[in-house]
């Protein structure tokens, strides 16, 4: 009877929902047709390139957060503790070339990262993976190849100098930071990954996918805030706006910097835009652009600092920006 | 029985962004938004949106007896279920603009204020950039019927074809390979016939005869979005307003501006044309055949 009632109440809840989206959908094209055409056209170019940025974005934050619910059901503290060097220096370097092999960008790798310091992982080593995930991995070193023209030479520089770099900031964060740096502290999931083991394979396969909704609910509204400052700024701030600070190459490379922080371009995508700067300038300038971009934007800067504490967030935004500064300035010497 | 409101709510917003991608794929606007080379992922994300929905429509009604069943204590007790209504609020508020948005307006095409935010005269590089996109990358990112890709002996052929026709035609599939090859060596095509087809775009240092015939090119999303433009010359330019659209005949030339050489278009012919209903240009991506 029971039974009965669930699957009657079930079969009535999805009508009730679908014509719930349904009407939504026809009432919004009749508020635009109504209404929306009135707004001043640079504001719909606005929402247009914000939509875009999410229609890129989405995929990727989906594969994010079904990792991170994988991560949530499937994995125990214990096997991080197993996994996860003891010593610093080599929980750093380690977590830095797990991050080189995993394909992420750097929006869908922030749930990641919180569930896995949730479950334990030292926040340097979190840091490390953060850092290295979304910069090296396989599609971004292709993309990066074809957009310089089939050279290997800046694909490798950004690779070889984003590695360095990534290890440079996470050994100075190992120093600072002992806590995980949560703003919220998960301490009861060990007990819950034991309780759920007795259940069967479906059931916790049912668990991971539920998690992963609510990691998207939690993550997407501050994606969504993201794209909309990036979309924001770029509609109305012009890139020769970034000139003002003149063109030698310590300014140069501060712009290219400053660009791939606000442009928040996913880093599959980057090396493009990063290769059609190239007639103004250097090319070290350009490996900056290349390198700061993946590992902190715009957007990423505001999903990090929904997850971590905002003092954190600020230092790890300073440390990131100070160490590639210095390494792309110790690269024009070599 | 108790009903959730909550992920009732989630479960509409959920179908709505499925509805939402489906629905863009479904009407083609999806490519005013995208690169199509990677239409794909958000194909894929539709459907998995459309089962994320279906999971949460099982969690409107959830028994009674157990309380908070939702993920059996597993989480960090933090989803967002427990915040202040004004918080809940604002968070779903935020959640949902970009759906009625989405809805309710057409995309908007780029037009000339965004090219000049972005600069493009400032000579740009785009030399070798995507032309060469091999195999591999075809194979990551799964290719669609409506991609701009050529099999690499047709590119070559056009390429060729760009060097002994007598008329350069730069159609909207091989725009940028053909832009890149005048741009970089504009002194090649001098007096070459040329038609083009774009919209005007006036840079600020133009002379009052000249526009830019310009297209916007998408990489990945239009966020990315850059401009490739012609530099144009011809009596009346300065007539027409900007965002008009063109189609040029003329023959190619060289000019200096800023100090850089740049070719330019000595316009014979035009015509304003209706804007396409897909007005951006991608990388063209090559397929090796072997």
């Amino acid at each position: 009877m029971y039974r009965v009632f669930r699957t009657y109440s079930m079969d009535v809840t999805s009508i009730f929902v679908v014509g719930i989206v349904v009407s939504f959908i026809c009432i919004n094209e009749w508020i635009g047709e109504k209404w929306l055409i009135q707004l001043p056209n640079s504001f719909q170019q606005l929402n247009t390139i914000f939509l875009s940025i999410l229609i890129e974005a989405i995929p990727f934050v989906l594969i994010g957060v079904l990792i991170a619910g994988f991560i949530q059901i499937f994995v125990t503290e214990e096997h991080i503790q197993r996994l996860i060097p003891k010593n610093k220096v080599l929980a750093v370097a380690a977590s830095c070339i797990v991050g080189g092999f995993f394909p992420a960008c750097e929006c869908g790798i922030v749930p990641i990262v919180r569930r896995l310091v949730a479950k334990g992982v030292p926040i340097y080593a979190g840091v490390g993976f953060l850092l290295t995930g979304p910069l090296i991995n396989p599609i971004v070193i292709m993309s990066t190849y074809m957009a310089f023209g089939n050279d290997i030479k800046m694909a490798s520089l950004r690779m070889g100098v984003g590695f360095v770099a990534a290890l440079l900031i996470a050994f100075i964060i190992s120093l600072i930071y002992k806590s995980n740096q949560l703003k919220h502290s998960a301490a009861d999931s060990a007990s819950s990954v034991k309780q759920l083991e007795q259940k069967t394979f479906f059931h916790r396969l049912e668990e991971m996918v539920k998690h992963s909704i609510d990691e998207f609910f939690d993550m997407g509204k501050y994606l969504f805030i993201g794209a909309f400052i990036a979309a924001f700024l770029q509609t109305y701030v012009a890139t020769s706006s970034l000139f003002l600070f003149g063109d030698g190459f310590i300014e140069s490379t501060i712009v290219m910097m400053g660009l791939a922080y606000i442009l928040s371009l996913c880093s599959e995508a980057d090396a493009f835009i990063g290769a059609s700067f190239r007639n103004l300038f250097p090319s070290t300038s350009i490996l900056a652009f290349l390198i700061y971009g993946p590992m902190i934007d715009l957007k990423n800067t505001i999903m990090l600092l929904s997850v971590f504490k905002a003092r954190f967030v600020v230092t790890l935004l300073f440390f990131i920006t100070i160490i590639v500064f210095i390494c792309i300035n110790l690269i024009t010497f070599i | 029985m108790h009903f959730s409101f909550q992920h009732f709510l989630r479960a509409s917003i959920l179908g709505a962004f499925a509805a939402f991608f489906l629905y863009q794929h479904l009407t083609g606007d999806i490519t005013n938004y995208i690169n199509p080379k990677y239409g794909f992922m958000s194909k894929m994300a539709g459907g998995f949106l459309v089962f994320l929905f279906l999971i949460q429509l099982s969690r409107v009604w959830r028994s009674s007896t157990g309380g908070h069943v939702h993920c059996s204590s597993s989480c960090d007790h933090n989803h967002g279920y427990d915040d202040s209504f004004l918080k809940k609020f604002i968070s779903y508020s935020i959640l949902i603009y970009p759906l009625i948005m989405g809805f309710a307006s057409a995309p908007q095409t780029l037009d000339s204020s965004f090219a000049e935010n972005k600069g493009t005269m400032l000579p740009q590089a785009k030399d070798s950039e995507a032309d060469s996109i091999s195999s591999d990358e075809i194979h990551d990112q799964e290719p669609l019927p409506n991609n701009n890709f050529i099999r690499e002996e047709d590119y070559q052929k056009r390429m060729q074809y760009l060097k002994e026709s007598s008329v350069i035609n730069m159609e909207k599939d091989i725009f940028s390979s053909y832009y890149n090859a005048i741009r970089n060596n504009s002194r090649d095509f001098v007096g070459k016939p040329i038609k083009v087809q774009g919209f005007i775009y006036r840079e600020e240092g133009l002379h009052f005869n000249q526009v830019v015939i310009s297209r916007f090119i998408i990489t990945h999303c239009i966020a990315d979005a850059g401009v490739m433009g012609l530099l144009t010359e011809f009596e009346q330019a300065g007539s027409f307003e900007e965002d008009t659209w063109l189609e040029i005949e003329g023959e190619l030339d060289v000019t200096v501006y800023n100090g850089v050489e740049l070719p330019v278009i000595k316009a014979k012919r035009g015509r304003i044309i209706e804007e396409p209903s897909n007005p951006y240009i991608y990388p063209v991506l090559r397929e090796m055949t072997n």
